[in-house]
């Protein structure tokens, strides 16, 4: 199927490649269907893309990406809306945002993506955790981080994500 | 919405396991004390403002954006 997009023009993806976000993400609870997209122009970056409106994507990173030691407390009613099993893992993905001094980029560390990649439903988790500020500065852990990044990118395993393939149809990662 | 009058120290019950308990009134400001199963979210209204206060300004963040970042990152 085709999605079209503001910044990558249209995208060529698998209906399995489809993300469901059954509660929405917060100021936008009417757009329910996504997709995770990679820029291969741009290796540290993903995007979690609305399928029903071109121009609504956000930029997110795993918070792998620029901290150690971040987790995502998730209660019992967040596990049944993703559809966990008992003990299943799930993948946190952070939504970042970029001012016009990109140095000043924040990620919100209280409300990040949490994807069942198995199931494919995800979730703006609001997290409890008083130590998870909306605006956590990353540019500083980012640049620490980022000639190992460039190293081992884009190997991220298990992806949920689709590699736009420019001029022809975009391939899921496994 | 149900509205109901509390006086100091008294409280509300919700379900069977979540209280809500008037515990300080001054001036305009009332404190509340809250007591909820562990699994219960809590939190005050503003912090899901400022989350799509948030969402809001990443969804204007643009592809050259990120690229920008990357290249930032790169040089120094």
């Amino acid at each position: 199927m085709q999605i079209q997009t503001t910044r990558f023009g249209s995208v060529t993806i698998n209906e399995k490649d489809l993300i469901s976000i059954p509660e929405g993400i917060l100021g936008f609870n009417d757009l329910k269907k996504f997709v995770i997209l990679e820029d291969p122009d741009d290796l540290i970056f993903a995007w979690l893309q609305s399928c029903d409106k071109a121009h609504v994507a956000f930029p997110i990173l795993e918070p792998e990406m620029y901290m150690s030691d971040y987790k995502a407390r998730l209660n019992k009613s967040d596990r049944e809306a993703l559809g966990l099993s008992e003990g299943q893992e799930s993948r946190a993905f952070t939504i970042v945002t970029i001012p016009t001094d990109a140095t000043l980029m924040t990620a919100n560390l209280k409300a990040p993506i949490i994807v069942n990649s198995q199931k494919r439903i995800a979730k703006q988790v609001v997290t409890q955790e008083n130590d998870h500020p909306i605006k956590h500065p990353i540019f500083a852990e980012l640049q620490q981080r980022v000639s190992k990044v460039m190293a081992n990118a884009p190997s991220t395993s298990p992806s949920v994500s689709v590699k736009i393939n420019k001029g022809k149809p975009a391939e899921a990662l496994i | 919405m149900l509205v109901l009058t509390r006086k100091l120290g008294e409280s509300i019950a919700i379900d069977d396991h979540i209280k809500i308990v008037v515990v300080q009134i001054k001036g305009k400001q009332v404190r509340l004390g809250i007591e909820a199963p562990k699994e219960t979210k809590i939190h005050r209204e503003e912090v899901y403002a400022a989350i799509q206060e948030q969402n809001k300004e990443a969804s204007h963040v643009g592809s050259d954006d990120t690229k920008r970042v990357a290249s930032l990152l790169k040089k120094s």
